[in-house]
Parts: structure tokens; C-alpha cells; sequence
């Protein structure tokens, strides 16, 4: 290395460097002025992080949409989740607009069929007929495979318009799949919340009071955590029958020992600290030294990790939903549309592609903003995604 | 070790008798009759009921189900999915396409994972590593039996390279193992992005760390000291991802089988849960339960070999 004089002049190489060699150097956040700005607080930081992770904030806004959507959609498609049609069964995807481009446009091909009836008005409707798709001979019969206008061929009036079909039953599934989406979130937030509660106070109990008690706890939490989830889940099931409030009852039996055994390590962590010894020496209450000064402590580990359990509880009520442990018809949820549609899969894909496509997003967003809410609230665990 | 391995058994041994009792209780305390038959005379019930102590007080007839599964391993009679058969027959022959399908699972992720997992984080971001973690992501959110759906609709229907269906009559179990195919990817999909993730994670905090430096410090190349230390410490830990995946394979393979009908336990258990079968259904949760207690032990007792410091404290 070579010092120069500040009181020389710099030598010619020096003093004649080219503008592009230099690198102007901003720091984008962290400035801090004394006494203009406030200090960034630990959530503020979080929120901060949060921030630049853009999968995470993209995944916020599909979170955000998906529930405005799953509140707004049933009210206003003008059919009710438990209208049916007779004469509208597995009506094709139609949606105004789209149509006129070939996308779900409403048609569908049906095969095997004899082509004298495509004259006949009363099997197929003026008009229903688009084109034949195929000629050819069974059994000595001239029969067709031919595309047809669905909706047409259904005789439904003019003007009736299912985005995304219909079912079985002649049910809108654009109504249904977002009634299903409120569902399964609905299942998913409270579950959480409770075991996130009750994980919380089982917790705290252990981790403060420890000794006899904690060894109790802890040891009962442990064999109840031996059993396998599935069993536990099937069997709860089975005690509560088919409902929304009993696949939340079966989510929490043993749902909550994770939060447990996170917050009884954040109070052993945190109960010798100086600080609550003050407090205690003051003569906090126990409660109090519990919620007040020992507990804010792991909100951060616990909100990740409730949102960690959320995809965790959606993908549970539709496993319920396909092994017939369920929601009670009819009411819908993604798990009972995915196997309601999986069982005409073959026939009609688009009954299972709309709850499919819409469970998938849903899981990865979440996915994606719970790991950047973990990064976020712990940076020293960036990029290590266990 | 010894004493390790005992512990293990013990705890496994513990936990399966509270499944037993759990589910016990459960069913017999649901508000249902054993046999809704009206065909069966009721001279033939009474019978049926004698033979099955139903008329004795809750606790004598618990201590009769746990004699009957611990001394004789009698699970009890089916009464409606196949009236009168013996619970553990039906199972025996149920038992064997459950077992090949996780096993082939198993075996399947665990070395893609490593391959995967590995590979992206040697190639940290680099592209290599932004398409796997980026399947990473898509695969362990979406649910096995979305891909599922997905590949029995394209790889058996749009382009017919698969059959749809498992096969369980074929000549040889080359032909079997072919219908299987399609099973097996779906159900290997998520465990295979969660070691890989795992892996990665793991494996990128090791490269890092100040032993590697010594291991380059005393001479040895990048590739020996990755070999060497990096990728033996890193593998340690995957035991951890592994006992959660094998509970998730075996309920994802309850849905899988129905899906593809594979005559395995899992479509004979939604079956029994459909109809109220209700003996069918105990024993075969407590056979799911047996099995994964198993594995898990199995899991467990391996690591303690592969990692002495473990058998101190237990599986945290």
C-alpha cells in the first residue's frame, strides 16, 4: 500500500483517473439522524426486510386478493352455492369476452354419437351443432364425434353464463370454489389460531413454572406427539362426524404442541434474564410477568409459525375432504370440489383444473410469504430453509 | 446403545398401546350399533354379540379388545365391508401394494433429494440453483394429489404412456410396477423437494463455515474438502426431514391410492370409514401407527449410530 501527502499535489496516474473507475457507494437504508428520525424499532426492521423480499410481498397481495375474492365472489355471480340445475349438468366454462377468442367459449366434443340424430331438433337443438369432428362407422352405423355448443345443446337461455362450469348438479362453480375457498380458510385461520393459543398458554405454564411441572407437561405433550397426525386426525374425526367445526376440533388435538414446545424454550431463554428478575423483585405477579414482560418476547418466532401452519392446515381439510371425513355436504370446500372433481377427472377436467389451480397458488403464496416472514423476523436464518 | 435402542422401543411400545386405547374409546363411544343388519336375526346378533363380550360393562370389553390384539393378535371380525371375515386376513392381503408403493417412494427421494439438494447448493445462485429452489417451492406446496390429478390427465389421457389405474393382475411384477409408476412419482414429489431444500439449506451453511477453510488451509482442493467434510456433515441432519416426510408420504399415499386404485390399506381405509366398519377401521389405524412407529424407530436408532451426540437427548 502507498500513502500519499494531502499537502502534495497526487501523482498524474492518480489525479487523471477516468470517471467511470469510480463508484459512487449509497447505503440505502439505515441512515439514521440524530434526534430527526425515530429508531427502527425491531418490527419496523422486520417490516423493512419483509419489504424487500419481493416473492414474499407478490405472495402478500395474492394472499390479500385470493380473501377479497373468496368474500366478494359468492355474493355477486348471481347464483347461490346450493343453486342447482337439472337441465345444466357439467355445463363447460363460459365466460363473456372470452369466448369470442376460442377459450371458454362453452363447447365441448361429444363422441359416439348417430349421425341421423344431428337432424333431429329435439337431441340437438338449431344452432347447437358447430362442426364434426370425426366420421366413422360402429357397428354398421354412421357415427359422429361432433363439437357442439353446450350451452346451446343444454337449451340454457341466452345470456346464462358460468365462468367455470357447472357441476353435477348443475351448480356454478365460480360460486362454489370461492364459497370453498372461504371455507377452507376460514378452517385454516381459526385452527391455527387456537392451537397457536393454546400452544401459547401450555407453553408458558411449562417454561416459567419448570421443575415438576414442566417435566409433566412436557412429557404428556411428547407422547401425545408420538401418535401418529393422520390416526389422530381420522379418529377425531370420526368422534366429531363431518363439519367445519370438527375438522378445526381434529386440527387442534394435536396441532398446538409445536407452539408449545417454541414458546417453553423462548421462556427458558428468557425468565433469568436481569430484567424479570427486577420486575419479580418489584413484585410483579406471576400472570403478569408471563404476558407482560416474558411472552412479547417470541411473538416473532409465533407469528411465522402460525403462518407456516396455515398451508399445512389447508392441505388437511382437503386430505379430510378426498378420504370422506369432510365438510357435510353441500357445503363446499376446495378439498371437496378437488375430489368431487377427480372423480369425473377424465371427462370433465375443468371441474378439478379451477380448485386445483386455485389450492396451488394458495399454497405457494403462503409458503413463500411465511418463509420471508421468518427471514425477515430472524435474519441470521436467511437462506437456511428448514 | 443398547439401553438407547431399548428406550426407543419402550416409547414406541407406549405410544401404540395409547393408539389402541385412543381409538378403542373413540369408536365405542360413538352412538352407533355394531351391526345394522336387519337381515341378520336376532337369535344370530345376540350370538355375535355374545362372541364379542358387547353385553359386558365398557372397561371388560377394552380389557378383551387389548388381550385379543396383545396375546393373540386378534384384531376382531369385519362386519361390513366383508361380513364375517377376520380383520387381520383382509389386511394381509392389503398390506403388501401399501409397503411397495412407500418403499419405492422412499427409495426414489431420498438419493434425488441429496442429487437435487446438492446441486443447488453448489450452484448457488447460479441458474441451476434458481430452477430447483424454484420447484422446490412449487412442489412442496402443491398437495400430492394435485399432481396426481395432473399426471393421470396428461400422462394417461392427453398422451396414453401410463395406464390410468394400478394394475394388480398383471402377468409379472415388472407389468405391475409399471402401473405403479405414476403413483409413485406423485407421491415422491414433495418428499424429494423438502430434502432437497433441507440439503441446500444445510449444506451452504457448512461450505461456509471456518472448518472448510482449514480443510483448503491443509491442501486439500475444493472438491476433496466438499466430499470430505462438507457433504458428511451436511447429510447428518437429514434424518430430521426424514421421519416428518415418512408420516406425510403414508397419509398423502391414503389419497394416492384411492386416486389409482391401488388395493392397498389406504383405499380399504376409507372404505371402512365410509361404511362404519368400525373394527376394520381400529385396526387399520393401528396398523398406519405400527408402521410409522416402526420406521420412525428405525430412523431414530440409525441416526443414533450415524451421530453419537444424539442418543444423549433424544429427537428434540
Amino acid at each position: 500500500m502507498k500513502i500519499y501527502d494531502i499537502h502534495q499535489p497526487l501523482p498524474e496516474e492518480l489525479s487523471q483517473l477516468p470517471d467511470e473507475k469510480f463508484q459512487v457507494q449509497v447505503r440505502e437504508h439505515g441512515f439514521d439522524e440524530i434526534g430527526k428520525s425515530n429508531s427502527a424499532g425491531f418490527y419496523r426492521d422486520a417490516l423493512r426486510r419483509l419489504k424487500q423480499n419481493k416473492a414474499s410481498v407478490i405472495s402478500f397481495w395474492i394472499i390479500l386478493t385470493i380473501i377479497l375474492l373468496a368474500i366478494i365472489v359468492p355474493n355477486v355471480t348471481g347464483y347461490t352455492y346450493t343453486q342447482q340445475n337439472v337441465s345444466g349438468k357439467n355445463l363447460p366454462p363460459k365466460i363473456p369476452g372470452l369466448e369470442r377468442i376460442g377459450i371458454a367459449d362453452g363447447t365441448m366434443v361429444l363422441t359416439n354419437r348417430k349421425k341421423d340424430s344431428l337432424s333431429n331438433p329435439k337431441r340437438f337443438p338449431e344452432g347447437s351443432v358447430l362442426a364434426v369432428v370425426k366420421e366413422y362407422k360402429a357397428n354398421k352405423v354412421d357415427v359422429v364425434d361432433v363439437k357442439v355448443d353446450y350451452y346451446k345443446y343444454c337449451k340454457i337461455d341466452e345470456g346464462e353464463y358460468h365462468w367455470f362450469g357447472t357441476d353435477y348438479l348443475g351448480r356454478d362453480i365460480l360460486t362454489r370454489l370461492f364459497m370453498g375457498a372461504r371455507v377452507s380458510l376460514l378452517i385454516a385461520f381459526i385452527s391455527v389460531i387456537t392451537n397457536v393459543v393454546i400452544g401459547v398458554i401450555y407453553g408458558s405454564v411449562a417454561g416459567y413454572y419448570g421443575g415438576k411441572v414442566d417435566m409433566f407437561l412436557t412429557h404428556f405433550a411428547e407422547v401425545l406427539d408420538g401418535l401418529p397426525y393422520i390416526v389422530v386426525t381420522i379418529l377425531f374425526m370420526l368422534l366429531f362426524g363431518s363439519g367445519m367445526f370438527s375438522i378445526i376440533l381434529a386440527l387442534t388435538v394435536t396441532g398446538w404442541i409445536g407452539t408449545a414446545r417454541l414458546t417453553r424454550a423462548q421462556f427458558y431463554r428468557f425468565k433469568g434474564r436481569e430484567y424479570v428478575l427486577a420486575a419479580r423483585t418489584l413484585g410483579v405477579p406471576d400472570r403478569k410477568l408471563i404476558f407482560r414482560h416474558i411472552l412479547p418476547n417470541s411473538i416473532g418466532p409465533l407469528i411465522t409459525r402460525a403462518m407456516i401452519a396455515i398451508p399445512g392446515a389447508i392441505f388437511s381439510e382437503s386430505f379430510l375432504a378426498y378420504i370422506g371425513l369432510g365438510i357435510k355436504p353441500p357445503e363446499p370446500s376446495i378439498g371437496t370440489l378437488l375430489s368431487v372433481g377427480q372423480s369425473v377427472l377424465l371427462q370433465y377436467p375443468y371441474q378439478t383444473l379451477f380448485p386445483a389451480v386455485l389450492i396451488s397458488v394458495l399454497m405457494v403464496a403462503f409458503n413463500l410469504f411465511s418463509n420471508g416472514l421468518r427471514d425477515a423476523m430472524d435474519p441470521t436464518l436467511r437462506g437456511e430453509e428448514g | 446403545m443398547f439401553k438407547y435402542i431399548l428406550g426407543r422401543i419402550g416409547a414406541m411400545l407406549l405410544t401404540l398401546f395409547l393408539v389402541m386405547t385412543l381409538s378403542f374409546w373413540i369408536i365405542r363411544l360413538m352412538p352407533m350399533s355394531i351391526f345394522e343388519n336387519p337381515e341378520v336375526s336376532p337369535e344370530i346378533q345376540k350370538k355375535l354379540e355374545d362372541r364379542m363380550h358387547l353385553h359386558e360393562p365398557m372397561a371388560v370389553q377394552y380389557f378383551y379388545f387389548i388381550e385379543g390384539i396383545a396375546v393373540r393378535g386378534d384384531f376382531g371380525t369385519s362386519v361390513k365391508i366383508r361380513p364375517g371375515l377376520d380383520v387381520f386376513e383382509i389386511l394381509s392381503t392389503r398390506i403388501p401394494a401399501t409397503v411397495v408403493l412407500n418403499a419405492f417412494s422412499l427409495i426414489l427421494s431420498i438419493p434425488l433429494g441429496i442429487l437435487f439438494g446438492s446441486w443447488a447448493a453448489l450452484k448457488r445462485n447460479k441458474w441451476a440453483d434458481n430452477i430447483i429452489s424454484f420447484w422446490i417451492v412449487i412442489c412442496i406446496s402443491v398437495p400430492s394429489f394435485v399432481f396426481a390429478s395432473l399426471l393421470q390427465y396428461f400422462l394417461t389421457f392427453v398422451w396414453p404412456l401410463f395406464p390410468t389405474l394400478y394394475n394388480a393382475q398383471a402377468s409379472n411384477f415388472g407389468a405391475q410396477l409399471y402401473s405403479m409408476i405414476l403413483p409413485i412419482i406423485a407421491l415422491s414429489l414433495n418428499p424429494i423437494a423438502s430434502i432437497a431444500r433441507y440439503l441446500r439449506g444445510e449444506l451452504i451453511e457448512t461450505l461456509s463455515s471456518d472448518f472448510m477453510l482449514l480443510a483448503r488451509t491443509k491442501g486439500l482442493t475444493q472438491g476433496e474438502a466438499t466430499m470430505k467434510h462438507a457433504f458428511r456433515n451436511s447429510l447428518v441432519p437429514i434424518a430430521n426431514t426424514i421421519i416428518p416426510m415418512i408420516t406425510g408420504i403414508m397419509g398423502g399415499s391414503l389419497v394416492i391410492e384411492k386416486m389409482f386404485a391401488v388395493n392397498g390399506m389406504g383405499g380399504l381405509l376409507i372404505d371402512s370409514i365410509l361404511a362404519g366398519d368400525h373394527f376394520l377401521t381400529v385396526a387399520l389405524l393401528i396398523f398406519y401407527s405400527a408402521i410409522s412407529l416402526f420406521t420412525i424407530l428405525v430412523v431414530d436408532i440409525s441416526y443414533g449410530i450415524i451421530d453419537p451426540r444424539i442418543r444423549v437427548g433424544g429427537r428434540a
